[in-house]
């Protein structure tokens, strides 16, 4: 293309470099984030304050207020952030032979980088749950909706022919998604860790491929 | 029966005032929402006395759902001793009659939910999904479906009852996400149902 609309001209013109005051708000900005994550994770949403995390941040609420609008800004923004890496160090290691090694491969690396912070998918769980506040989580969680990474799995092992065309993929892929999450009960309250879990799920999901396969 | 000293018999009213209190406050708001210190107001008590008998809002929560589950048993022991069939449509039943109860107190069960992944749970409290009797009663007809050879000899038995109960309690978000009733609630759940058996028959 040989000319460029104006206001892309425009747009190009008006780059420059951060200034010094907005380099030290986004320095403020992720002082803040990272000691509400670790109060968080600490106290759960509700136990953590912001007066709590303005002090373990060294600053006044005043200026946690300046970059956030209120707690649950924070903690979805927290959430979103934690969310995309999960679905990141998920996509990964999607990868097998089949189906059931690609699927299995996957969900480690999720319950791996999740019980490096369990407290924090309890906290983001329990509010989750709630009815007001729940929503604007569910909503930022679904940004990046794990149900279509699963689906992906499906759809190349459909047509390598493993699956029939016919196999519902949103219903499989949802049922998968609910019993990978339903699992980390046992590690919040009976202390499971990597291979419970990875043995547990690793039985549910040939028994729903199995489904899927007959189905 | 021993006779109680009027300050047992104050301390079980409060009891049982904080307890409905919270109950319907939890079904309006939400766990979140409801304070300690609403509670104590709906309940025409002082904060204190609330915590003369429990010890957290997760703990008065945990009672609720106790004793709402003596209802629950009522209602479900009518119908269990009815259900017949394969262990699927046993199943179906079961889910059928939860989703209906639980449906008339929908965000008090998800209250219940969300405080299952609570960090801070005592340790007597009874997250959701460790239910015993209902676990027990599906652990029974799984064993019944393989001794009739309608399922594979080598299931593993509670973890396809996490399985089952994992999807039942998921479900629920389509409650408050798609206003979803116990009817949407039980056809969802019938079809993943039927891809579980499916998974479960045996191999030919």
């Amino acid at each position: 293309m040989n000319h460029l609309p104006l206001r892309s001209l425009t747009g190009i013109a008006n780059v420059r470099r951060p200034t010094q005051r907005a380099l030290a708000k986004q320095r403020t900005r992720e002082k803040i984030l990272a000691s509400a994550k670790s109060l968080f994770t600490e106290k759960g949403y509700e136990g953590a304050t912001i007066r709590d995390i303005a002090s373990a941040a060294g600053m006044s609420t005043g200026a946690v207020f300046a970059s956030f609008t209120d707690k649950s800004d924070l903690f979805n923004e927290i959430i979103g952030a934690d969310r995309e890496s999960l679905f990141e160090a998920m996509r990964a290691e999607a990868v097998g032979a089949n189906a059931e090694e690609a699927l299995k491969a996957m969900f480690d690396a999720g319950y791996r980088f999740t019980l490096a912070d369990l407290p924090l998918l309890q906290a983001t769980m329990s509010v989750s749950w709630s009815p007001d506040l729940g929503a604007q989580v569910r909503g930022r969680l679904n940004r990046r909706p794990i149900t279509e990474l699963i689906a992906e799995v499906l759809t190349s092992s459909i047509e390598r022919g493993e699956l029939s065309r016919d196999t519902d993929v949103g219903l499989i892929s949802q049922m998968l998604w609910d019993c990978y999450l339903a699992n980390f009960r046992h590690a919040a309250f009976e202390g499971w860790g990597l291979s419970e879990l990875r043995a547990q799920l690793g039985k549910q999901i040939q028994v729903i491929l199995a489904g899927a396969r007959a189905g | 029966m021993a006779v109680l000293g009027v300050r047992e018999a104050q301390k079980l009213a409060t009891r049982r005032r904080v307890l409905d209190a919270a109950s319907d406050l939890f079904n309006e708001i939400g766990f979140e929402d409801a304070t300690v210190r609403a509670i104590a107001n709906r309940a025409g008590v002082s904060v204190g006395s609330v915590f003369t008998t429990f010890t957290s809002k997760a703990d008065i929560l945990n009672q609720v759902m106790q004793d709402r589950l003596e209802a629950l048993y009522e209602e479900a022991g009518r119908f269990i001793p009815l259900m017949r069939g394969s262990t699927a449509d046993r199943c179906r039943s079961l889910f059928a009659v939860l989703y209906a109860f639980e449906t008339r107190r929908v965000k008090l069960f998800l209250a219940h939910i969300a405080v299952a992944y609570r960090w801070d749970m005592e340790p007597t409290a009874r997250p959701f999904g460790a239910n015993q009797v209902f676990r027990d009663l599906m652990a029974q007809w799984l064993k019944e479906g393989v001794e009739r050879g309608d399922l594979r000899p080598d299931i593993d038995i509670p973890a396809v009852i996490d399985l089952l109960l994992g999807l039942y309690a998921w479900n629920y978000r389509l409650a408050p996400a798609e206003n979803a009733d116990a009817e949407r609630l039980t056809q969802v759940m019938d079809q993943q149902i039927g891809m579980v058996f499916e998974g479960l028959r045996p191999q030919t």
